[in-house]
């Protein structure tokens, strides 16, 4: 199996929209947690600077992972699987041996690892932009505990993760790149979106919400320190509820991850490849 | 299925259907045996790309069973002892040939010294370093091979190999494939093209409408070599001929006269009809071209 892994990580390590997507990510990431509010900080100093110093990294950067985050990591998946097929190289890829699981566990693990790297990128840079703007006004560096920054590392991977596999499942179930693509971000943007704004309004959509990938996303970043009130007031991502339990929000994240990993194995491996 | 081990792909009525409407491929019975090189011939759209995809377990046949290389298609056992080019050769755009052929490799678990003889072997290494997107189809075609040959496989399965070649790249590619066929190695190649057939197989298989419709060695499937003659008056020699021993038939062909003969008769033949009285224009041997019987049993099956 290792022998597959570092063929999928050289796959992806050599492709430009993996570093493209790395770029974007943190970009977005750094200016929403950092630079914007900081502009806006040095512009009105009443706002307050505690969200911006070390002791707040972990929740600070967590609240971009279950939206603009996820979307990217959605298209790190389908990128990874939807290729294969627009290619044709699926079928090369078959035709060397390992079976199709094998092929399709090789891109799950390879995919993980990159999402790791994607979490801890972001993760040293936040520090450092953190550190820098306490250096600058002044203020104590003062970094989050060990046991903190594991949990906020793990949620965002696991955040990253779900989206990542609904990536693959789309691009497994649409034998391609394009319509997955489309697919994932009107799931992500539009029905999820619109369903959890509508939730406020009608409460038949509250209990439906509570089950969305981003719901439980926000509901477990909000548990790592990511403020409720940030989020709800955060433009376009933004997010107001229902937030459930960061138990609930971990076991329905989990039975994502596994659920769309399951399903992609089965149809990958049932189905002919053209 | 038992397993005759001199055969290399054994298919017992494999079928193909899409729906109710469409038989893609229809009770084939196939043989290829041990150090062969086959050929697998077809009209476009026989269903050649449907068995070859089938015998590589990228699709579930609906019917019958086959054994490749004495496993069942698409298992790591046959896998592993067979290279395959199904169609275009497809392969990552962005990488070079060479990292293509080490992402192979490893998926493979073929040692990474392997990658730069088998460049060689496809005269591809002065390029091997530059993106498969750059290369023209001649190149891409030959990495496909290198990528075929990567595993040292016992079992070489080519779809239409020359597709969009030009005559020099396909002049140059039939005899590599004739040679690929050396050293008990075994080739399957699918093809359109009689002549490439014609060229490079030992035995051809004939399918059209997804059946198996003829199959034997060239030379059997073309039948036995005859003479054509070219008298006047026709009728007078058609009678002289019959009169004749060593020939087994005689038929109105082409504005002459068709004889199921030696070709070494034809001294007799001829010395024969002239002490008749009858002038003899032309006489020389013939024999069915791949094309005459390609034509005919494919054009059978349709009427049929």
């Amino acid at each position: 199996m290792t022998r597959l892994v570092t063929a999928e990580l050289l796959l992806i390590r050599k492709r430009a929209s993996t570093w493209i997507l790395l770029a974007i990510w943190t970009a977005l990431a750094l200016t929403f947690a950092y630079i914007v509010p900081y502009i806006q900080y040095t512009n009105d100093p009443q706002r307050g600077l505690a969200d911006l110093l070390p002791e707040n990294l972990v929740g600070t950067l967590l609240a971009g992972f279950p939206f603009f985050g996820g979307v990217l990591a959605l298209m790190l998946g389908v990128l990874t699987v939807g290729s294969e097929y627009g290619w044709g190289t699926l079928k090369t890829l078959l035709t060397q041996g390992p079976g199709r699981l094998r092929i399709f566990g090789a891109k799950l693990i390879a995919v993980a690892a990159v999402l790791l790297v994607f979490v801890l990128v972001v993760f040293a840079l936040g520090a450092l932009a953190s550190w820098a703007i306490a250096v600058n006004e002044g203020a104590d560096v003062s970094w989050p505990g060990a046991w903190l920054l594991i949990r906020g590392l793990a949620g965002g991977w696991l955040v990253f993760a779900v989206w990542a596999a609904l990536g693959m499942f789309l691009a497994v179930v649409t034998r391609g790149t394009a319509l997955a693509t489309g697919i994932g971000i009107l799931y992500a943007f539009v029905v999820e979106g619109l369903l959890s704004a509508l939730a406020r309004e009608v409460s038949l959509l509250d209990g439906l919400v509570e089950f969305f990938v981003r719901a439980n996303g926000y509901s477990l970043v909000a548990v790592l320190g990511v403020s409720t009130d940030e989020v709800s007031d955060s433009g376009p991502g933004s997010f107001s509820g229902p937030f459930v339990t960061g138990g609930q929000a971990l076991l329905v994240l989990a039975l994502y991850l596994a659920a769309f990993v399951v399903v992609a194995g089965w149809l990958l491996r049932r189905r002919d490849v053209v | 299925m038992t397993e005759n081990t001199n055969l290399v792909v054994e298919t017992n009525d494999l079928g193909k259907r899409y729906g109710e409407r469409i038989v893609a491929v229809d009770g084939l019975d196939l043989s290829v045996r041990r150090g062969e090189v086959y050929g697998f011939l077809g009209p476009n759209g026989a269903g050649k790309t449907t068995t070859l995809r089938m015998l590589l377990g990228l699709i579930r046949p609906t019917t019958g069973s086959a054994l490749v290389l004495g496993a069942a298609p698409g298992t790591p056992e046959s896998l592993h002892r067979l290279g395959a080019l199904i169609e275009s050769p497809t392969f990552y755009p962005y990488l070079s040939g060479r990292d293509n052929l080490r992402v192979l490799a490893r998926y493979a678990g073929v040692p990474a010294a392997r990658i730069a003889p088998v460049l060689e072997e496809v005269d591809l290494a002065s390029r091997a370093d530059d993106r498969f997107g750059t290369y023209s189809l001649g190149m891409k075609q030959r990495l496909g091979i290198a990528a075929v040959l990567l595993k040292g496989p016992e079992l070489l399965v080519f779809d239409e190999p020359t597709n969009g070649m030009d005559p020099a790249g396909m002049a140059e590619m039939r005899p590599f494939i004739r040679s690929l066929g050396r050293d008990n190695r075994t080739v399957l190649l699918s093809s359109h093209l009689m002549s490439e057939v014609e060229q490079v197989c030992d035995r051809v298989g004939v399918i059209s409408r997804g059946r198996l419709v003829g199959e034997g060695t060239v030379d059997e499937l073309r039948g036995r070599e005859g003479l054509w003659l070219r008298a006047d008056p026709t009728d007078d020699a058609e009678r002289v001929l019959h009169s004749l021993r060593g020939i087994d038939e005689v038929a109105r062909a082409d504005g002459g006269l068709r004889l199921a003969a030696e070709p070494a008769a034809a001294a007799t033949i001829n010395r024969a009809l002239v002490e008749a009285g009858i002038a003899v224009s032309e006489l020389r041997p013939e024999r069915a071209s791949l094309e005459k019987v390609f034509l005919e049993l494919t054009q059978e099956e349709e009427a049929a």
